[in-house]
């Protein structure tokens, strides 16, 4: 990073930092009542669709939004892991705009190794090293050339997008096998197994993030570099990291992505937005507003909830992408006030 | 803080400093250059005309407003909601039967729309502008389809609409089309409100120390409107073009120009040494991405390997550019 980068990405997360440190109990008392405000708006909604929506409370309905989740739930923990390693800076910090190109690439890559004959092992095997390349690409690109995350990652985005439709032709490639048939049809304790995925994988990134040193090191890291350079932390190290970390979500959510839909088909990319939402809104729900494995997962469940909701009250679909962009503007509003006029400077 | 002063520099180094500053010029003279040779349809007035009108213009207008806000210190998601806004109310207006004159009009205004509602979200309710900009970008989403039954283009291609547009985008004056005249009038506009005005300067020093600029009592709410109502002004200028050009309205169609206007804006920044975004830049950007769009096509290679070049080569770019400043420091 140049001296100027690190200098206003210093000064910005500083004047964030310094909140919670010097806040008072008045604004302690707002930050609460915005995480409570959040959640409650997230059960306020839940509670209309559960008065009003036809069958949204059978146990059916809602596995099947938890698995329709999975896929947006782990793509947005990578978002989110690369927004806590490289700051929340909207040009300079941390983001990863290639994730969803990224899985469609993985998806097609998946499908294509399964439809040449080789075994469960060797197509999820080839997904996860595509991944990794992607994310590699993005990890020298933004550590080693020190291009911005922003800038870099939309071009790896491009890379990734004419991979896939190079690949696949722009076509759908249709793929069976004995893993994806366990996606799909498999359960254990009534619960379905992509749901399953969601579950662990949820439970597995909240101990790596929240209770290990490494995730605390991240935490560190996006929040002031230089600070966590003289702790002696390595930040080239941890920034890159998380751009890797972010391709192999991409990679695991194409394997989800392609055992609901027994295929890969184009136009993933179109997932980015709503990755890019989830995981930021999940910032809301977190004390620091600082994105957690947490504050995502329910911002990512919240997503699905609505979007679900709204097909059964019979809303035309139309609206959901509205609704979706004018809560966000909502909840972000809401918590910058409650941030209070310095921290808006 | 160790940039080398030319007098210590050894001949290598201030090589090494020219290519990474002029890493884009370089590249375009030299893509340029590879096209001309490998395709005899290339350096034709016919081709040039084509990429210009085609591929530069409504790209370049968006940019252009896309460089103010970055220079900001902000983003614009809703850059393609305001194009489509614009074309929207422009072909809907002219389908039921109102003046052209008229049609520009609110068209622009709906455009300018959506800038004050970025506007307000940004300055008022202090929301960032990366989450304002996307929750708008969701809103004109849907937005568009529930005003279309779910995207249905609107063609006109022929009768009294048909004229209006044919107005817009098929004259020329002196020989110049119109849509290359308003680009011009565009960069001359953008060029002195950001290079050489009270405000440029305002924005610049948003841009680049927010904190300073806050102290030193600037108003940065008010300069700050202005940029993101100024930049949904000019996409609803190339949502106008856009419309007459296709004689059509394509719901969701604003949005192709996301992308490719940031990456042509920040492909621009590479230009300044302290990687602002200026208007030179930006435009070098857009025909960078232009040229090679135009020359990949003329060469045979088909839409999904084009994607895969471009992205190569602006990761290219910007790793040269990038990579040698890093090493000289």
């Amino acid at each position: 990073m140049t001296a100027t980068t690190m200098k206003a990405a210093g000064t910005d997360t500083a004047q964030s930092e310094k909140q919670p440190r010097v806040q008072n109990t008045g604004k302690r008392l707002g930050a609460a009542a915005v995480r409570l405000g959040a959640i409650a708006t997230f059960a306020l909604i839940l509670l209309y669709f559960a008065l009003f929506a036809p069958g949204f409370l059978s146990s059916f309905n809602l596995i099947n939004v938890v698995e329709q989740s999975a896929i947006l739930g782990v793509l947005a923990f990578g978002m989110a892991v690369v927004i806590i390693g490289g700051g929340s800076n909207v040009t300079e910090g941390g983001i990863d705009l290639s994730i969803a190109a990224n899985m469609g690439l993985c998806a097609a890559v998946f499908a294509t190794v399964l439809q040449a004959g080789y075994p469960d092992a060797v197509a999820l095997l080839a997904a996860i090293a595509c991944g990794i390349a992607v994310g590699t690409l993005n990890a020298v690109a933004v550590v080693g050339l020190g291009i911005l995350p922003l800038l870099a990652s939309l071009a790896v985005m491009n890379i990734a997008a004419g991979a896939e439709l190079t690949l696949t032709q722009n076509t759908v490639v249709g793929a069976a096998s004995p893993l994806l048939a366990f996606l799909v049809s498999g359960s254990f304790l009534g619960i379905s197994a992509l749901a399953w995925c969601l579950i662990l994988f949820s439970a597995i990134m909240l101990v790596f993030i929240h209770k290990t040193t490494f995730g605390l090191r991240l935490y560190a890291v996006g929040g002031h570099p230089e600070a966590a350079r003289a702790a002696g932390i390595n930040v080239p190290l941890h920034v890159g990291f998380t751009y890797l970390f972010s391709g192999f979500c991409a990679a695991i959510a194409s394997v989800l992505a392609v055992s609901r839909l027994s295929a890969s088909t184009p136009g993933s990319g179109e997932m980015l937005l709503s990755v890019l939402a989830a995981a930021l809104l999940g910032t809301v729900f977190s004390r620091r507003l600082v994105p957690t494995i947490g504050g995502t997962l329910l911002s990512v469940l919240f997503i699905g909830f609505l979007a679900n909701g709204f097909q059964l009250l019979n809303v035309s679909s139309y609206w959901v992408n509205g609704v979706q962009g004018a809560l966000i503007l909502l909840v972000v509003a809401v918590t910058s006030f409650a941030r209070g006029p310095e921290a808006s400077r | 803080m160790s940039v080398s002063h030319d007098t210590g520099a050894s001949g290598a180094q201030r090589l090494g400093g020219f290519i990474a500053s002029y890493s884009v010029v370089i590249t375009f003279l030299a893509i340029c250059l590879f096209f001309a040779v490998a395709s005899p349809t290339f350096l034709t007035g016919a081709n040039l005309y084509n990429v210009l009108v085609n591929n530069v213009v409504m790209l370049a207008i968006v940019a252009l407003g896309l460089t103010i806000v970055i220079s900001s210190g902000g983003i614009d998601l809703s850059v393609g909601v305001s194009v489509d806004m614009a074309s929207m109310v422009f072909v809907m207006l002219l389908a039921a039967g109102y003046g052209g004159v008229f049609g520009v009009t609110v068209g622009l205004l709906a455009a300018v729309a959506v800038g004050v509602l970025n506007a307000i979200l940004i300055t008022r309710l202090k929301i960032s502008p990366f989450l304002a900009t996307l929750g708008v970008l969701f809103i004109g989403q849907s937005t568009q389809q529930l005003a279309t039954s779910g995207g249905q283009p609107i063609y006109l291609i022929t009768g009294y609409a048909g004229d209006q547009f044919n107005a817009i985008a098929r004259t020329a004056l002196l020989g110049v089309p119109t849509p290359v005249l308003v680009l011009i009038a565009c960069i001359v506009v953008v060029y002195l409100l950001l290079h050489r005005s009270v405000f440029g300067r305002a924005v610049q020093a948003m841009g680049a120390q927010p904190g300073v600029a806050w102290y030193s009592g600037l108003a940065v709410p008010r300069q700050q409107s202005l940029v993101y109502i100024g930049c949904a002004l000019l996409c609803g200028i190339t949502g106008i073009l856009l419309s007459a050009t296709v004689k059509s309205y394509v719901p969701l169609s604003g949005n192709a120009f996301l992308l490719d206007a940031i990456g042509a804006t920040f492909i621009g920044t590479t230009l300044s040494a302290e990687r602002r975004p200026t208007v030179v830049g930006t435009l070098l950007g857009v025909l960078l991405l232009a040229v090679v769009k135009n020359g990949l096509l003329l060469i045979g290679w088909n839409f999904y390997w084009q994607q895969v070049g471009i992205g190569v080569l602006v990761f290219l770019v910007l790793a040269v550019s990038f990579g040698l400043r890093r090493a000289r420091q």
